[in-house]
């Protein structure tokens, strides 16, 4: 015996199951997405120019330039006291740019909170905020170029500017997050707006702000990086360009991105190990 | 002795949604009040309203012979260091010790400096002490909040509201996360305040009988209005039907 009970509140599929999803929209929306993103990569690649390549000769050349970079890695032009002294200038320019970016942020951050600030300024610290982050890191150094002259002082200011811009945004949102409860209780108590950020909203989004810097740092590192390059800020990653553009030399290029990707393990790690002694999120018993 | 008079207290949303409708009681001092009332009855903008969390509509509302209607941030802090608040959700800071979280509620009393730096005298650190002795939580003393079972939080709550030295302590629904046994707890912790340091406590409850059982008079709150207004015993089952609009036998108290 059929026992399908008549329900105008089920939703059903076209197969008479039960459908477990409110609405069907944005699965539509989803799919559909989905459909052209496919269909646009068949396309791209159908519409490649592919005249002059010889499919055989770049992949054997590639690998034997990957085999030069990463499995004969080696210093050519410069020492390693060199290389220590150059990964910790762009190590400098990033941790510059992330402490400093860090502390102003925190105050932006709290004209930036919804939950802490009138809505008008909210509203006109966000707006100017997005602006900032919607143009690249580099743009802004080379921007600041103009003032400070291409090198150390433009790329400072220019990762500056960008991480306070993503700091902001990533600060006000966790302090957006603090239990509303948590601030109706200090208030109920007479405190005033700065007793509410130093004893309720800074205790408890502390190790957000933490790992939300670290991962500015990590990102501050590798832009320092590209800034060395870019805007002749010095440091490993101007050795690098010259090892790549100037030399030619791929065993260095190699090295250096060991060197790199070295750092940025160490950097990794002792986070996590900082955040977990330091600053649990919550104590087991 | 009149300590806290409401007066034709009224509070809308956007002028539209009316919360409360032309409230009027007066409170005693050393009085212990329970509000009652369904859900969405505004029991909980009434007690906002005493201390201001939440802006008065219209009417007036004097505390201790000085309307509090109008008051400004300066004057509205002073009032609040004489209102301690305990809340359902104990609304401790979950990532601080039980002791810095009973501290907060000297907060009123400092300047923005001596907040900000944790300037905590050494008297008002043996308070907080004394009073975690008396509500049996002293040596959780240096536990983080969230290690403490919900009952042992709400009883930091009480010591947070209680260091203030306040004059009236407002309880919005301070049991209704809590099991029976920790209730009978902060109920009697509750109604010793009352008895002992004679401070008014104006609480919000779910329980019927919680609230028969201890208060002194009971206030029944219907849609935004006063329905019923006495002692505990003239609350008749006729009068728990008519505050809460359903039969008394329909209802799951205790």
């Amino acid at each position: 015996m059929e026992t399908i009970v008549k329900s105008t509140y089920i939703k059903r599929k076209k197969n008479g199951s039960i459908s477990l999803r409110a609405g069907n929209k944005s699965k539509f929306v989803i799919r559909m997405t989905m459909i052209t993103l496919f269909v646009l990569t068949i396309a791209g690649f159908l519409l490649f120019d592919y005249t002059g390549l010889e499919i055989r000769t770049a992949v054997v050349e590639t690998a034997s330039n990957l085999y030069a970079m990463f499995f004969k890695p080696a210093l050519n032009h410069f020492t390693w006291a060199e290389a220590l002294y150059q990964i910790g200038v762009t190590m400098g320019l990033a941790v510059l740019s992330t402490i400093i970016g860090a502390v102003i942020a925190f105050f932006l951050a709290l004209t930036a909170a919804a939950n802490l600030s009138k809505e008008w300024v909210t509203k006109v610290v966000r707006v100017i905020v997005a602006f900032i982050r919607a143009v690249p890191t580099v743009l802004w150094v080379l921007i600041f170029a103009i003032a400070a002259g291409l090198g150390s002082e433009a790329a400072v200011l220019g990762m500056l500017f960008h991480s306070i811009a993503y700091l902001v945004k990533a600060f006000s949102e966790a302090f957006e997050e603090v239990d509303k409860g948590i601030l109706e209780a200090l208030r109920a108590a007479g405190s005033g707006w700065w007793h509410v950020v130093i004893h309720g909203i800074i205790p408890s989004t502390f190790t957000y702000l933490l790992s939300w810097t670290f991962l500015r740092f990590e990102i501050n590192f590798s832009v320092a990086v590209a800034m060395g390059a870019a805007a002749g800020a010095g440091g490993i990653g101007f050795e690098l360009f010259m090892a790549s553009g100037f030399y030619f030399d791929l065993n260095e290029v190699g090295f250096i991105t060991y060197a790199i990707l070295l750092i940025a393990i160490i950097l990794e790690v002792f986070s996590t190990q900082l955040k977990n002694r330091y600053f649990p999120s919550s104590v087991r018993n | 002795m009149t300590f806290l008079q409401i007066a034709g207290l009224s509070k809308s949303y956007n002028n539209e949604t009316t919360v409360l409708k032309d409230i009027s009681f007066n409170v005693k001092a050393g009085e212990f009040v329970s509000i009652i009332g369904p859900s969405g009855a505004g029991k909980s903008t009434l007690l906002r309203c005493i201390n201001r969390m939440v802006s008065i509509s219209d009417g007036e509302v004097v505390f201790d012979h000085a309307p509090i209607t109008k008051l400004k941030k300066r004057a509205l802090r002073q009032l609040r260091t004489d209102i301690g608040m305990v809340f359902q959700h104990y609304n401790l800071v979950p990532r601080l010790t039980v002791i810095e979280n009973v501290l907060h509620g000297r907060l009123g009393y400092k300047s923005t400096l001596q907040g900000v730096l944790g300037r905590f005298t050494e008297e008002e650190k043996e308070h907080a002490f004394f009073l975690l002795r008396k509500l049996g939580i002293e040596e959780h003393a240096y536990k983080r909040c969230d290690q403490l079972s919900g009952g042992q939080q709400q009883r930091v709550g009480i010591a947070r509201a209680l260091i203030q030295n306040p004059k009236l302590i407002l309880c919005d629904e301070p049991i209704a996360s809590l099991d029976p046994n920790a209730s009978k707890i902060i109920m009697d912790h509750l109604k010793s305040i009352t008895t002992e340091l004679e401070i008014t406590c104006l609480i919000n409850l779910h329980q019927v009988e919680v609230a028969q059982q201890y208060s002194d008079r009971i206030i029944g709150l219907n849609q935004g209005e006063v329905v019923f207004d006495g002692p505990n015993y003239k609350l008749t089952e006729e009068k728990i039907n008519h505050i809460y609009g359903t039969q008394m036998r329909e209802l799951i108290t205790v």
